[in-house]
């Protein structure tokens, strides 16, 4: 089963992890050996921990939840590459290719393994598709629902987020049989916040870190279908690398830029910004970056209260529809801190909430003098060859810009 | 702003009827010209004239509202009534969109969006609204600028990413109703009313603040009870449809839907849609239709292609059919069964939230299979359309289980609400042709 993106096999010096090998180059047939991994890890996580699966879609969650009542949050973004079946042609094809191949996955019994569906309101798409697989049909397994409160915090959404919260836990506990314990709920809180320093640490310290940005994506992007615990263990061998050759060594001596949008497919992305001399310094895919929190955790007497409290310490997000000016000082922050020298706007065709802040972006940073480029992917495994050919000119143009 | 006040006054009280009366004059002194003899359709509304001058009169209010009165752009699902309340003068950009869109002014003005980083595949209305920001340009003259943006997503998210650009372009509150999404269930879940009623209160602060006035509970009464009763004379008028033949056809209901989405709470909108029951319902005793011969019956859903209106209706009746029914705007209509006018806050509540598009594929379903009886359709429309994906996902089910549960064959058709160049006219017809063979 591949309920998250595959990683492909183009980066020679790419690294992936298995259970039993720790981190081990890829090879050619990586993208088919992690599938058969994640099917199997799947299957112990269900027998030797007696843990429920859930296949969720994208953006945000309250993982912590699931995690505090033993549930594996296995994330659908797609999956990427072509539709894996007829499934997709129910959804019209201007219709953003992480929903259409989603329907088509779920229906020809790629999530057979889950013992549910999470449906996070993140936009119209994934809305239709919480709605078209329940009410018509493609899967026969309970579908639970989360509601993303939109816009800024207010006090009605702050109510409204622990009035859901406990919705979801009493919904969760009809599939796990598990009540929702207060000291296991702060537990999974802890273990969360530890993984967001970890994932903090790694992209704000992207330059001292000698990972190349593919083998840095896969780590971060397995706590898409690990249980936390274990994707903590990788975090913490990949942070190890930034200590070494000493404090501030800087590893990665190309163009730095900044990278912003849902979800960084195809992650071949990654091996061209290498080829051609450039990294990611800043990241802000709502994949990623966007689901780290950064600020310090204010923690209430309940801990249902701490995490609502958390679903709006988020960084700023389209799909939860911050304003502008708030996104807007969050990316110039990034770029300040990171130095990138460039922005590249990185996102799946027809999707809506990013496409609305591109004329900001660009304005913004255009007035700035910052570069900005804008790339708009299928979910392909390959980049097509005409946005390769943008690519290469846009970091040879920074490139220049940077020695001038 | 006394100034500002006073031309505004003037305009609404004097200057925009005198200008109605003599537009009426000019039209009565050149006669009124009948349909041509080989139009296949009914003789044309005599409401359409009142309908004008009702929303030429709207626009016109608006060049002069800004400076006089609190303006707010709303989005068409929005609850006004709190707004109107307290005096605002609403925008729709919605209503002006489609405005635009008829008279096929979406490709300049979303060439003008475009290029500053709007991509066409966004939807056609924000695209249009914004286009005509950035160019200051409008067929209605001028466009009132906003102290407020007021948006509801129980039609899209979209209107939200659409609002928040607008907010950041004119520096203004933007205030947010956001109705959780009804899964499931015939009623949404308690604790998701509450959050809708709690940010009705919100934005009540909001408004009183902007306005810099105190809402009356008397006047947010009497407005509630006159949106309701719009809402019932909307239901009625589209209801006229279930005679045969149907006395005007779903386009004329596409362009009299102005009023109720624009004007919604207003004693004018009432008095309108009054004096359009009345020639409805004489044109069902006198056996008018809204096309000349009515052979077949269908339901459309979506939003209609306003740039092609013209010409898809007059095929349609050239081969005598007829749509008499569309849940497009059936939605108005249906949003007063879940009204209170005593209890506006809890009612807004729930009639916002219970709206077409924020309710699961099982209601809509329900509503078409019922909306489908209760018209005597032989047919559906299901305009899949590229610039509103919520209201599209779904169709390709919705067809199959339309044709199995209720015997309705549908066509599926790609188009786009405002794009002309998201439309091949002559591909469009084609499949309309074959589907409309279909029925020999």
């Amino acid at each position: 089963m591949t309920l998250a993106s595959d990683p492909g096999n183009r980066s020679p010096g790419g690294l992936l992890w298995s259970p039993t090998a720790g981190f081990a180059a890829v090879g050619l047939n990586a993208r088919r050996r992690t599938a058969g991994m994640r099917t199997d890890y799947i299957k112990e996580q269900k027998q030797a921990h007696g843990r429920k699966v859930l296949a969720v879609l994208p953006i945000q969650y309250p993982k912590e939840l699931l995690t505090a009542m033993d549930v594996l949050a296995v994330e659908l973004w797609g999956p990427p590459g072509a539709p894996r079946g007829p499934g997709a042609g129910r959804i019209q094809a201007y219709v953003c290719a992480v929903a259409r191949n989603a329907v088509a996955f779920v229906q020809a019994g790629g999530t057979q393994d889950v013992d549910g569906y999470l449906y996070p309101h993140a936009c119209d798409s994934i809305q239709g598709l919480a709605t078209l697989i329940p009410s018509f049909g493609g899967a026969d397994k309970p579908a639970l629902h989360y509601l993303n409160p939109k816009g800024g915090p207010r006090p009605s959404s702050r109510k409204f987020v622990v009035a859901e919260l406990r919705d979801l836990a009493r919904k969760l506990e009809g599939i796990t049989g598990v009540s929702l314990v207060a000291d296991r709920l702060e537990w999974a809180i802890g273990l969360h916040r530890e993984i967001d320093g970890l994932r903090l640490q790694l992209l704000e310290g992207r330059s001292r870190l000698a990972l190349a940005d593919r083998a840095l994506y896969e780590v971060l992007r397995r706590g898409e279908w690990l249980w936390p615990e274990d994707h903590l263990a990788e975090l913490k061998e990949a942070a190890g690398g930034l200590a070494e050759g000493g404090e501030g060594a800087v590893k990665q001596k190309g163009v730095p830029l900044l990278l912003t949008g849902i979800v960084p497919e195809p992650m071949t992305i990654f091996d061209e910004l290498a080829d051609l001399g450039a990294y990611v310094a800043a990241d802000d895919y709502a994949a990623v970056g966007r689901r780290v929190v950064r600020k310090p955790l204010v923690r209430k007497d309940d801990p249902v209260e701490t995490l609502a409290w958390l679903m709006f310490a988020y960084p700023p997000c389209p799909t939860r529809s911050t304003s502008l000016a708030e996104r807007m000082d969050y990316l110039n922050r990034l770029v300040q801190q990171s130095g990138a020298q460039g922005v590249v706007i990185h996102t799946v065709k027809f999707c809506e909430p990013e496409l609305f802040d591109v004329a900001g972006i660009k304005a913004h940073f255009g007035a700035q003098d910052v570069p900005v480029l804008f790339l708009e992917s299928e979910l392909e495994s390959e980049l097509a060859g005409q946005t390769v050919t943008r690519l290469e000119a846009f970091v040879e143009m920074v490139a220049q810009r940077r020695k001038s | 702003m006394i100034t500002r006040r006073l031309q505004y006054e003037l305009i609404k009280h004097v200057g925009g009827p005198f200008l109605m009366e003599l537009q009426g004059l000019q039209k009565r002194l050149k006669g009124r010209r009948g349909p041509r003899p080989d139009s296949p359709f009914g003789p044309p509304l005599e409401s359409i004239g009142k309908l004008k001058d009702l929303m030429t009169r709207h626009y016109l209010e608006g060049r002069y509202a800004d400076g006089a009165v609190p303006v707010a752009w709303v989005t068409s699902g929005f609850p006004v009534e709190l707004l109107r309340t307290l005096g605002f003068h609403s925008v729709y950009p919605e209503n002006h969109a489609a405005l635009c869109g008829v008279q096929r002014l979406c490709s300049e003005y979303s060439d003008a969006a475009e290029k500053v980083g709007y991509s066409r595949s966004l939807c056609s209305y924000a695209r249009t609204d914004i286009g005509g920001v950035l160019l200051d340009k409008t067929p209605v003259g001028r466009l009132p600028r906003p102290d407020l943006l007021a948006c509801c997503t129980n039609i899209c998210q979209t209107v939200l990413y659409w609002y928040r650009c607008l907010a950041d372009h004119f520096k203004v509150p933007l205030v947010l109703i956001d109705t959780p999404y009804v899964y499931g269930a015939k009623d949404s879940a308690e604790h998701h009313q509450q959050y809708v009623k709690d940010q009705l209160e919100e934005l009540m602060a909001v408004a009183e603040r902007v306005s810099g006035r105190r809402a009356s509970e008397e006047r947010l009464l009497e407005v509630a009870r006159l949106s309701y009763e719009g809402t019932m004379l909307w239901g009625e008028c589209l209801a006229e449809s279930t005679h045969r033949p149907a006395p005007w056809t779903g386009f004329d209901g596409f362009f009299h839907i102005g009023p109720i989405v624009a004007l919604r709470g207003g004693a004018e909108c009432n008095a309108y849609y009054r004096h359009l029951l009345d020639e409805l319902r004489d044109r069902v005793r006198r056996g008018v239709g809204g096309i000349k011969e009515e052979r077949y019956r269908l339901l459309w859903d979506n939003l209609p292609i306003w740039f092609n209106v013209r010409e898809m209706s007059t095929l349609l009746a050239e081969n005598r059919f007829n749509i008499v029914v569309t849940t497009y705007t059936n939605a108005w209509a249906e949003a007063g069964k879940r009204m209170d006018p005593t209890d506006p806050i809890n009612s807004a509540a729930r009639s916002y939230t219970h709206v077409i598009l924020n309710e699961d594929l099982d209601r809509r379903l329900e509503l078409m299979s019922r909306l489908a009886g209760d018209y005597q359709v032989d047919g559906a429309l299901l305009h899949s359309d590229r610039s509103c994906k919520p209201y599209s996902i779904g169709q390709v089910d919705l067809r199959d289980k339309l044709a199995e549960r209720a015997g309705i064959k549908s066509l599926l058709l790609e188009a786009d609400h405002n794009d002309l160049r998201a439309y091949s006219t002559e591909q469009g017809n084609t499949r309309l042709q074959a589907f409309m063979e279909s029925f020999a």
